[in-house]
């Protein structure tokens, strides 16, 4: 269930050619520029014309306005990224079922909180998003079951199974969600760099930085979030092992203060990236800028890792952020627009590279 | 790979030992035969070429159909080196 079992080796040239392809489909600044100036059901009508025409027009008579909208960028995502994982073979697929499984960690926590809350199973089962590695009949026995403990059980036999049931305790006692939520979190980015990939080469090195760099991006992200809002939480406890920036100690240390912590990323590796995104931080005072900075960083690099090495996993990575981030503007535009921001508020919502 | 073109050695050295009269005393392999050789590595190599060019060109043509020429043309074009290495056969016969 973790982990198909592939054999021969990977096919690069043909994931590329089809990878290319879509990522040439993916809006562009025009289209959002077009997309800021309408309502969700002009958003809705503009993309049935573009290539999400299928997922609307099959969710059309079900749903209407933002959650139309919603819906179908969720169905988009699964279907390109399950393609991506039926395309792969060899270690490529193993590559790209590591980044995936963010998918099945989200519909994991999903299935839970949906029962917490007492969602019934046609709920949950509409807010799963079938683009990890789990496939859509263990998906549909974990909505159906019914209790958290279940859940826990089912999911004994995969990579989730002991944090989970370690954290299962804890919830029993302190009856809040987040203790299951950190293990499932954990064991995701933990299975990020686990088991480090078999073949060697320069497009591999750079593979694994940016994993690290993501899990570093996530550190910061998290440090800066508990020092901003001085919550008194000890921010070894979210530390995600495996980034090369902090190590665990500093990190506490770090995140009391929030020009020290600024100061420590500005002399780091990824200095020279996020200058800019530094100096908004601490002019404007904003951590969603700071945040949106990062992601496009991240996305930045990912490009120019896939023109440099078009023979690797990299293009199929790049792609597979991007089109993330365009599922996620899109959704920012709608539900800005819903809530009725005005057009520069939407922007500065949107990470457009 | 390495497998393929052992065995290709050695099957040439065995037609070599079948001609064995026709040879110079240091001359393990006529030059007919040499020349086999080149165009037999010359295909190996187009062949090695075409596969990677091949699936990128199925994994385009799956997108968009419209690039079935091009990918045709873009696959075909290592073949133009057996076409080249058949230079070597004139030239020698």
């Amino acid at each position: 269930m973790s982990a198909r079992k592939t054999e021969g080796s990977s096919n690069y040239e043909y994931v590329n050619a089809r990878v290319r392809k879509r990522r040439s489909l993916l809006f562009d600044d025009e289209d959002y520029r077009k997309l800021l100036r309408m309502g969700p059901s002009e958003i809705a009508r503009y993309m049935e014309e573009t290539e999400y025409e299928e997922e609307i027009n099959a969710l059309g008579s079900r749903y209407g306005g933002v959650d139309l909208i919603e819906y179908a960028l969720n169905r988009n995502l699964a279907k390109h990224f399950d393609d991506l994982l039926r395309w792969a073979d060899g270690e490529l697929y193993e590559l790209i079922a590591r980044y995936l499984r963010k998918f099945d960690a989200w519909n994991v926590k999903t299935v839970i909180r949906g029962l917490y809350s007492g969602a019934d199973a046609d709920t949950i089962e509409s807010d799963l998003v079938y683009a990890g590695e789990f496939d859509r009949q263990f998906l549909d026995r974990l909505t159906e079951a019914g209790s958290i403990e279940e859940v826990v059980e089912l999911l004994d036999r995969t990579r989730y199974g002991d944090p989970l049931a370690d954290a299962y305790a804890d919830f029993e006692e302190t009856d809040v969600l987040v203790p299951l939520e950190n293990a499932v979190d954990r064991s995701y980015y933990e299975g990020l760099l686990a088991e480090t990939p078999t073949s060697s080469g320069r497009a591999m090195e750079l593979y694994v930085e940016f994993l690290q760099a993501e899990i570093d991006f996530r550190n910061a992200r998290n440090a800066l979030r508990i020092a901003r809002s001085g919550a008194d939480l000890d921010p070894a406890e979210y530390f995600i092992e495996g980034g090369q920036l902090f190590r665990e100690s500093e990190l506490s240390q770090l995140s009391t203060n929030v020009d020290e912590l600024s100061t420590f990323i500005r002399d780091s590796t990824y200095g020279d990236d996020l200058t800019e995104a530094l100096d908004d931080l601490e002019r404007t005072d904003s951590l969603i800028g700071f945040e949106h900075a990062l992601d496009a960083a991240l996305l930045e690099y990912s490009d120019h890792l896939s023109h440099v090495f078009p023979l690797s996993v990299c293009p199929v990575l790049a792609y597979v952020l991007a089109k993330e981030r365009e599922v996620d503007n899109i959704r920012a535009i709608a539900r800005g627009r819903e809530a009725g921001l005005t057009e520069d508020q939407i922007e500065s919502e949107l990470v457009i590279t | 790979m390495f497998d393929a073109i052992l065995a290709m050695v050695e099957t040439s050295v065995l037609f070599a030992q079948g001609g064995i009269d026709a040879l110079t005393p240091l001359q393990a392999i006529t030059e007919n035969g040499m020349a086999a050789l080149a165009v037999g590595l010359a295909a190996l190599g187009a062949g090695y070429a075409e596969r990677g060019i091949g699936s990128a060109a199925i994994g385009a043509i799956a997108e968009d159909e419209s690039l079935f020429g091009t990918g045709l043309i873009m696959t075909v074009l290592p073949e133009t080196l057996v076409i080249l290495a058949l230079v070597v056969v004139f030239l020698v016969g």
